[in-house]
Order: C-alpha cells, then sequence, then structure tokens
C-alpha cells in the first residue's frame, strides 16, 4: 500500500448475477492526481469506477468480493453507509444530467439537502462551484433559467459544478467529454487539470490522447482484469505488456 | 393478401427482378392496408364521439329545463319533487374530496414502495395482480366491504367519512396504476444524479422523483376523481341520505349525494315520471362537476408541467 493512496482496491471480484466482471483486481489511487482507466468497451472501467461510490448498489443481483479502502477504511463492510461514502466520492456521468431545476437549483440541491447553511453562504458555494467549473461567467445572468437549456458542454460543467459543491475528496469521471465537441471538452480537461490540486480524480476514457494529456498514471484493463498500470508517460511510450502497445497504437484485434 | 412470387429466379438480374416486383406489389398492398387501418380509427373515433356527444346531449336537452339558481342552491321541497339539490352538490363535493384525500396519499405511497423500494420479483407481481384484480371488482362489493368495515365494525355509521373511505379504496387501482406508471417515466439518471451526491434514496424520492411524477399521476387520478363523483353503489351503505334537511356538521354525518338522488328519485316512490326533469337535471350538475374537477385538475397539471420538464 502506497503512502499516499487514498484508494486500495484489494483483490476486488465483482459479478452480474453469475457474470463475472471483473477478476483479482488490486491497484491503489494516489491522492492528488489525475488517473485514467483506458481499455476496450465492456472490460469493466464503469464497474470498476461505480464500484468506488457504491453505485452499483443500485443494480439487483450483483456480488463484490474482496475490499475496497477509501483511507484505509473498507467501504464494503456491513456498518458502512453508501450515502456516506458517495458525499466523500462524488461522481460525473457520461450523459450530462442536470437536474429539471435552475442553474441554481441544481448546484444547491445537495448542499441545501445536508447541511444548515445560511442563504448567503449558499450564494457563495453556487458561485464558487460554478467558478470552479469554468461555467460562472456563461451563467451569472441565467441563474434561474432551467438547467435543460443550456448546450450540453456547458449541462456537463454544470454537473461538474454540482459535485463539486458536495466537497469531495475524490472525484469519479465516466467518460465526460464523449458527448461533447472539442471546445467543450478542452475547457473540462483544462478544468481536470485545475482540480487535481485539491481533487483526487479518477477518469475513464476511450480517447488515448486525453488520456495521456490530462493524467498522471494510466490503468488498462482487459476483459475485467488489470493488465497495466503504470505512470502515463511510461505506459504512452514504453509499456511492459505487448497487449498494452497494441490498445494504445490502435492495432488492437 | 399480396401475391407470391416463386423465387426461382437463377441469374442476379432475374433476381432483382423478382424481388422489385415483389416491391411494387407489397407497397401498393400496404398503401391498401394503411387505408383500411386509418379507416376503421377514423370510424371508431366518430362512434366514440358520437355516443359520448350523444349522451351529453341527451342530458342537456332532458335537464336544461330545470337548471337554475335555484335549482344549485335550494334543497329540495314537496318529498323532492320540486326545489332545488344544493345538498346533494355539497356531498358530491365532500365525498370526493374524501375519497382524494384518502386514495391519492395511499396510491402514491403504494406505487412508491412497489417502483422504488420493493425487489422486483415474484412478490411484487403477485401484489399487483391483486391489485388489478381490485380493479375489476364491482362497486357494489365495494359499498359492502365498507359497510361492514367501516360503518359497522369501526362504528363511523353512515357518513362522509365512511363513505370517503369506501370511494378513496374504490379508486385506490387507478390511483396506484397512474402513480406507478408516472413513477417509472421519471428517467433513470435523475435518481443516479441525486444519489452519487449522497442525497439518501428517500430525499431522492421526496425531492426529485415524486416532483418530477406529479404531473403524471394527476393525469391518471383525474379517472378517479370521475368515478368517485358518479358511483352509486359505494355510497349506498355507506354514506348516502335520502334526503337531509341540513348540510352536513361533521364527517360523522350523512350526506345526500348526486349519484344517489338520480337513482332514488328514478327507482323509489311515486313519483318517478313527475321528477324526470329534476333526474335530468341533477344528472347535468353531476356531469358537469366531474368535467370542472376535471379541468382544474388539467389546469394544475399543465401549470406543473410547465414548470418541470426533461
Ligand atoms: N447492469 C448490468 N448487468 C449485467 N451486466 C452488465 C451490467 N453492466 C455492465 N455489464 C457487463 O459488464 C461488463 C463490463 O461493463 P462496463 O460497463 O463496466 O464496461 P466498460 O468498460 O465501461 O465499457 P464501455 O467502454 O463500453 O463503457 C460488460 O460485459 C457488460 O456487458
Ligand atoms: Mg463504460
Amino acid at each position: 500500500m502506497g503512502v499516499n493512496a487514498i484508494i486500495n482496491v484489494n483483490d476486488v471480484n465483482f459479478y452480474y448475477g453469475n457474470f463475472k466482471a471483473l477478476t483479482d483486481i488490486k491497484m491503489d489511487f494516489k491522492k492528488n492526481l489525475v488517473t485514467a482507466l483506458i481499455g476496450p468497451s465492456g472490460c469493466g472501467k464503469s464497474t470498476l469506477l461505480r464500484l468506488l461510490n457504491r453505485m452499483n448498489d443500485l443494480i439487483d443481483g450483483t456480488k463484490v468480493e474482496g475490499e475496497i479502502l477509501f483511507a484505509g477504511q473498507n467501504i464494503y463492510a456491513p456498518d458502512v453507509d453508501p450515502v456516506e461514502i458517495r458525499k466523500k466520492i462524488g461522481m460525473v456521468f457520461q450523459k450530462p444530467n442536470p437536474f429539471p431545476k435552475t442553474i441554481y437549483n441544481n448546484i444547491s440541491y445537495g448542499p441545501k439537502l445536508m447541511w444548515n447553511l445560511s442563504k448567503s453562504d449558499i450564494d457563495d458555494l453556487v458561485e464558487q462551484s460554478l467558478k470552479q467549473a469554468v461555467l460562472w461567467d456563461e451563467v451569472k445572468d441565467i441563474l434561474n433559467k432551467s438547467a435543460m437549456n443550456l448546450s450540453g458542454g456547458q449541462q456537463q460543467r454544470l454537473c461538474i459544478a454540482r459535485a463539486l459543491a458536495m466537497k469531495p475528496d475524490v472525484l469519479l469521471m465516466d467518460e465526460p467529454t464523449s458527448a461533447l465537441d472539442p471546445i467543450s471538452t478542452a475547457k473540462i480537461e483544462e478544468l481536470i487539470d485545475d482540480l487535481k490540486k485539491n481533487y483526487t480524480i479518477i477518469i475513464v476514457t476511450h480517447n488515448m490522447q486525453q488520456a495521456a494529456r490530462i493524467s498522471d498514471e494510466t490503468a488498462f484493463f482487459y476483459i475485467g482484469k488489470l493488465i497495466e498500470y503504470n505512470k502515463t508517460g511510461k505506459i504512452f511510450t514504453k509499456p511492459d505488456v505487448q497487449h498494452t502497445e497494441d490498445y494504445i497504437t490502435g492495432r488492437f484485434g | 393478401m399480396p401475391p407470391r412470387y416463386p423465387l426461382k429466379a437463377k441469374g442476379y438480374k432475374e433476381l432483382t427482378n423478382v424481388i422489385n416486383k415483389i416491391k411494387d406489389n407489397s407497397m401498393q398492398w400496404r398503401y391498401f392496408k394503411q387505408k383500411i387501418f386509418f379507416g376503421a380509427v377514423r370510424i371508431s373515433a366518430l362512434i366514440i364521439v358520437l355516443t359520448l356527444g350523444g349522451i351529453v346531449f341527451h342530458i342537456i336537452f332532458n335537464g336544461i329545463g330545470v337548471i337554475s339558481w335555484d335549482f344549485i342552491t335550494k334543497y329540495p321541497t314537496d318529498s323532492m319533487t320540486k326545489g332545488g339539490i344544493m345538498p346533494a352538490i355539497i356531498g358530491t363535493l365532500y365525498l370526493t374530496v374524501g375519497a382524494i384525500s384518502v386514495g391519492l396519499p395511499l396510491g402514491i405511497v403504494s406505487a412508491i414502495y412497489l417502483t422504488e423500494y420493493a425487489r422486483q420479483g415474484k412478490i411484487v407481481r403477485i401484489i399487483k395482480v391483486g391489485i388489478n384484480c381490485l380493479a375489476g371488482v364491482p362497486s357494489v362489493v365495494f359499498g359492502l366491504f365498507g359497510l361492514g368495515l367501516f360503518v359497522v365494525f369501526l362504528k363511523f355509521g353512515s357518513s362522509i367519512l365512511a363513505g370517503s373511505l369506501t370511494l378513496g379504496f374504490l379508486i385506490l387501482p387507478t390511483i396506484i396504476g397512474a402513480a406507478e406508471e408516472a413513477l417509472k417515466s421519471v428517467p433513470q439518471t435523475f435518481r443516479e444524479a441525486s444519489l452519487a451526491l449522497g442525497v439518501s434514496k428517500w430525499q431522492t424520492i421526496f425531492r426529485i422523483v415524486l416532483p418530477n411524477a406529479l404531473p403524471g399521476i394527476m393525469t391518471g387520478s383525474i379517472l378517479g376523481i370521475g368515478r368517485a363523483a358518479g358511483e352509486t353503489a359505494p355510497i349506498m351503505f355507506t354514506a348516502a341520505a335520502y334526503f337531509t334537511s341540513k348540510l352536513p356538521g361533521s364527517i360523522f354525518d350523512e350526506v345526500m349525494a348526486l349519484p344517489y338522488h338520480i337513482y332514488v328519485l328514478a327507482t323509489a316512490g311515486t313519483n318517478i315520471e313527475q321528477t324526470r326533469p329534476i333526474q335530468f337535471g341533477t344528472a347535468l350538475v353531476l356531469v358537469a362537476l366531474v368535467l370542472g374537477i376535471d379541468l382544474i385538475a388539467i389546469v394544475i397539471r399543465s401549470y406543473m408541467r410547465k414548470q418541470k420538464r426533461w
């Protein structure tokens, strides 16, 4: 276990019913780094990501073996409330999914329910979160308009702001830019780079350039197994496993 | 049926010709089928509209004569052969509102349990079959059930309370069905988004799912409202009075009700023919009342729709 690891995945197997989606996953996610999860479609990247904040609990008939430690505590221990875990490990989904509420209420929704903040504190939190997500300038005059009217890229940044407003320690992102145009994508990549000062970010992506650009470490998965996990520079220049190289260079059959 | 062609062509060209021929023919056939189909749809729609129009016209034609300000604001007089029907209007309003107050919360809670909490499996399926059976139970059986449970056993007597509860149970399957549909139509991504923030399941349902399902729940419940207002059998033993000389003072009082009033005038007593206009007038008021309640529900719903949109 590395000293600065914030999440340790220890020999995890995961099943959807009888289907084994993850096999013997063992890896540590380091604090304040961006870790990219890559691999072909269906290899289990989303499954692993959703295991980290217990979103797989929502699916009937799933089973987890092994343990996942967050700050040293097993989040699958029987006495752990998944709701508490999700407060500390936020998530941004592949498709932007704002609530059908105003922009302001999208951000203030979680904090209002959980913390007894004054109106002006909430106002500040909304403003800060939107600034963090580089959306403030675009929406500051329309905070009371429906979030559904924003563009896809704006909606995704709103979802990031919404997650940030909960002050999580870790941010999980499942292909956050796959539905976006290059300009919005660039904005979100910049944002990720900025966020890693304060957050640990784990991001699933199919875009190799993106993984190379924004991540510090990269993990390559294939059919439910972790094939290679190393510094991004190393993975993209001199991977240890031939399989990894084939995938990265697109020579994959 | 479209004519069939034996596919015994040999070369590429022959095969292509054969297929093109089939295409031509099947296009004409499809066009023909479409015409028949749309024709049938049009005719059925026409039959429905004509029937509905016929009923409404019949009621208006026969009932409009007695409608007056006095008719809807005065008590009946002369053994109900003259005067107004005000207590029956008030009574039906009370019973309808009562039935909704019972049926809506209970139905929504049941639907939330069935769609959001219960593990989807055998037990839920059995419960759902049970609810569907309940929807098919004749209303007079509900009346007897209400008589046994609320009027006699719980000693509510024949009262607004007993009638509202009975009608509430009567419309429960409708409301559960509507609420289930509405809850299911709320995108799963909303639930995920909320839960991923660390919001509890209960709060997610209460803050996100339910508000977005409400317009749909209202739509389905409108049917229930109409049924609650119009049924005679369930209130016959549980709430309805033949005649009251004053308005109910509490929920433990009996009330007159529009459908029961029609029933009484049309079947009992010696003045059946003489009170025909009053019967039709009462029916007209009942129809107007139900449509009025529906209209209010529709307005509320479209207002909510405007606010929530995805
Ligand atoms: N809810 C589910 N029920 C059953 N099997 C599932 C479920 N979700 C995913 N799987 C299966 O688990 C495996 C891993 O799926 P997962 O979604 O984690 O892949 P992924 O790596 O994220 O793929 P992609 O890049 O296409 O998003 C796949 O074989 C998939 O079919
Ligand atoms: Mg995925």
